[in-house]
């Protein structure tokens, strides 16, 4: 229920049975915020959205560095948020290359991508290290209802054979709880609706079923506390609230049709329940729920496996029926290498569509893009030698008023990626001297 | 591709100056060891900020690796930030400019600012990691600058002592009078890494050179009858007039510390190597020593001017891939996803 004039900034939509909506940060909580400990007003947000098996280099590096001119094929559906993005090349994760363990590269270049550390070559005895991302999320997330969310879009198996000997923990996971805890990303769309919007239980089938026959939105269920709401704001925050529960709105219509849809993924393959066929679908059903759950500080930290390192899936829908993974090896062959390009594009095209709508999501001062750190990489540069160093990598957003993005920025080669986890870790407020394999800090993200 | 299988030969680090063509024969006598399997090179560092030095030292790394391939990558050179550039030799310009039968440069300087580059202390803690405990070796030809901070860096001591058997110094005299231009440019580093190197230490002292003059001669027949365009004859050729025989002390180095079993030379005895205030290097016999040098043995004189031009005129032969003899295919599992 509503009753103070100042709104707090933990503020949800009540209603019958588990529905809570969290809110977007309003004018009415501003005053609340000068007061609280968050600096500047919004906090700032931390998400990685990670791609496999490479990339043909000679379309995601421009041939330039500084200021973004023309942009090369690969980043080019970003060319409507080059000036919200900085790329950064050369960064190096040598815990992900052999040393002295042998084959395995998507294995090791996976476990180690936020963890820092080569992790053990094994199928039983799974060993890493606590990702970054969660020891940030150790300390900010306790500010939010959930510290974290591990996200993803393909195959959340957490054992079995998945690279030479390394267990499908590591190519299937990005973050780490602890040394041999690696946290599973949750795939299913429904389930993430229901995370954020339900009291975190995922509904039973039969609950679901019952809800959809009523065909009743969740956000039927608080629409008295949304008027009481609604008359106690300004004319601002009444159409920021009303596009927010729009926004929710459109994700359950989403929800909804990836349900009904009952078409094969594949050829005799049965398609998972709720689980959009489309990657674009499922990708902006997933990245919609990461923009509400950023606005609504549900979160600050989300990682996102858009799909399992050592992926093998086709893009039917590129007219490439190939595995990725084995396209990847394309022995310099120029109509495999092209198909791979229009998959590192495709990829960037997903992406692109998230930044956007960070982008138009208005924010205090600015957009909830202005006060993030979206970082879109990859564990291997060339796909096809299985490089570990100058990693594809871009930032999305200023991370708070402090990255200089439009830009591409070179730093010296074999820089520790580490290095870059070590900067966003103080721009989340956590400050620590070594991470994994960093040698220091790296400079200049605020350099323009 | 074929695998070898089981331990690798001996990984090679070489940190100089490159202020003199001794560098650059040390380089090609490396990658020439290589070549026989006596080591691998692992990484090239340059103690001093001169890009023009470390593109010419790219571009031999590149000449024997050959490009990156599969599963392979050629590292960037290490270089020093700080410091004086110091003086550059037309051997690191010269060959640049040296185009093929179509107009088109033999060789392209890829070194064009410091990103170019890799940090000293993070190149050889990477290249560390990838070696075996104690298969691998340091060669130092010049001011021990790099070394000095590799002993600063955070777990480098610990991990030189795991991974490194020996360092070979070419620096310091032992003829009682000389003081060594490479101790004095950096005095304070040759104390750190004397006093603190962890392995065991073998100094080529600087009376060794002059005693082995490299046959200049061979630039023109055995160099160029193995390989047309090679940068190194090439530097050898612009370095100084020709003909002319050089000083190899750095590549005396390079030859002991890829074959130390061979007696090509003699050792002292055990014992620790000082510094005094001016750079003049003293030794003292200790039975508990880790410090020892080399003497020329005139008896072996002439087998190892064969040997170097052997070595260093072969073909670049590049390193052969290794995996633990239980290693598993390098092919991810291609597992549908499941339903």
């Amino acid at each position: 229920m509503i009753t103070q004039k100042t709104l707090p900034r933990r503020t949800f939509l009540r209603g019958v049975g588990s529905a809570a909506i969290a809110l977007p940060f309003l004018d009415a909580m501003a005053p609340a915020l000068r007061a609280s400990t968050i600096p500047g007003g919004a906090p700032v947000r931390m998400a990685f959205f990670y791609v496999p098996n490479g990339m043909i280099m000679d379309a995601w590096n421009p041939t330039y560095e500084g200021k973004f001119q023309e942009l090369p094929r690969s980043l080019k559906p970003l060319e409507p948020f080059k000036d919200d993005i900085l790329q950064i090349s050369n960064l190096t994760h040598n815990t992900g290359r052999a040393l002295l363990d042998g084959a395995g590269d998507h294995g090791r270049c996976c476990g180690s991508y936020l963890t820092g550390v080569q992790v053990k070559k094994s199928l039983t005895e799974i060993k890493g290290s606590v990702s970054f991302d969660q020891l940030v999320a150790n300390e900010v997330g306790k500010q939010t209802r959930f510290p974290s969310l591990e996200l993803g879009m393909e195959d959340a198996r957490q054992a079995g054979d998945c690279d030479s000997g390394y267990s499908c923990a590591y190519t299937n996971n990005l973050a780490w709880r602890g040394e041999s805890q690696p946290l599973p990303p949750m795939l299913d769309p429904r389930a993430l609706f229901e995370r954020l919007f339900g009291t975190g239980q995922p509904m039973t089938p039969e609950q679901r079923k019952r809800q959809a026959i009523y065909r009743r939105s969740i956000l039927d269920f608080v629409t008295d506390s949304t008027h009481k709401l609604e008359s106690s704001l300004g004319p601002t925050d009444r159409r920021k609230l009303d596009e927010y529960l729009s926004a929710i709105r459109q994700v359950e219509i989403q929800l909804e049709r990836a349900e009904k849809d009952t078409r094969p993924i594949e050829p005799g393959m049965d398609k998972p329940y709720g689980i959009p066929a489309d990657f674009s679908e499922h990708f902006k059903l997933m990245s919609d729920m990461i923009a509400i759950a950023f606005q609504a500080d549900q979160t600050r930290i989300v990682t996102f496996l858009m799909t399992r390192e050592g992926s093998s899936r086709p893009y039917r829908e590129l007219d490439i029926p190939d595995g990725h993974h084995p396209l990847t090896h394309h022995r310099n062959l120029p109509d495999l290498m092209e198909k791979v390009r229009k998959i590192n594009e495709y990829h960037v095209r997903q992406f692109a569509s998230f930044i956007e709508k960070m982008k138009a999501t208005k924010e205090a001062d600015g957009t909830l893009l202005d006060n993030s750190m979206i970082v879109y990489g990859a564990g291997l540069s060339d796909g096809n030698a299985h490089l570990h160093e100058d990693l594809p990598t871009l930032i999305a957003g200023r991370g708070g008023n402090y990255i200089k993005t439009g830009r591409r920025m070179v730093v010296r080669r074999e820089t520790p990626m580490c290095n870059l986890f070590l900067t966003m870790m103080d721009r989340m407020g956590v400050h620590t001297e070594k991470f994994g394999d960093s040698t220091g800090r790296l400079q200049g993200l605020d350099l323009g | 591709m074929q695998f070898a299988k089981g331990k690798p030969s001996a990984g090679a680090f070489f940190d100089s100056d490159f202020a003199s063509i001794d560098s650059v024969l040390a380089t090609a006598m490396l990658f020439g060891l290589q070549g026989k399997n006596d080591c691998r090179v692992a990484i090239l560092t340059v103690s001093r900020p001169n890009l023009a030095v470390v593109g010419f030292a790219d571009a031999v790394e590149r000449f024997y690796k050959g490009p990156a391939g599969n599963f392979s990558q050629v590292p960037p050179i290490g270089m020093r930030t700080d410091g004086a550039a110091g003086d550059t030799s037309a051997a690191f310009t010269i060959p640049f400019q040296k185009k093929n039968t179509d107009g088109n440069a033999v060789y392209t300087n890829q070194v064009k600012s410091v990103i170019d580059t890799g940090d000293p202390n993070t190149l050889i803690r990477n290249y560390l990691e990838a070696q075996y405990d104690q298969n691998a070796f340091f060669v130092m030809g010049g001011p021990a600058s790099n070394l000095a901070a590799a002993l600063e860096f955070s777990g480098m001591t610990d991990l030189i002592s795991q991974k490194i058997k020996y360092l070979v110094m070419s620096a310091g005299s032992f003829d009682g009078e000389s003081v060594d231009s490479r101790i004095k440019a950096d005095i304070p580093a040759a104390r750190k890494v004397f006093a603190e190197w962890p392995t065991p230490i073998v100094v080529c002292g600087s009376e060794i050179g002059p005693n082995l003059p490299f046959p200049g001669a061979s630039i023109d027949k055995e160099f160029a009858e193995a390989v047309h365009d090679n940068p190194i004859a090439d530097a050898y050729r612009a370095y100084q007039t020709m003909p002319y025989d050089a000083p190899s002390r750095d590549v005396a180095a390079a030859l002991y510390a890829g074959r130390p079993q061979e007696g090509y030379f003699k050792l002292s005895g055990n014992g620790t190597v000082t510094v005094d205030q001016s750079g003049r290097t003293s030794f003292v016999p200790s039975a508990n020593g880790k410090h020892q040098y080399l003497i020329s043995d005139p008896a072996q004189k002439e087998k190892i001017l064969k040997t170097y031009v052997e070595i260093t005129s072969a073909k670049p032969v590049p390193p052969r891939r290794f995996k633990p003899a239980d290693a598993a295919d390098e092919k991810p599992k291609e597992t549908p996803p499941p339903k």
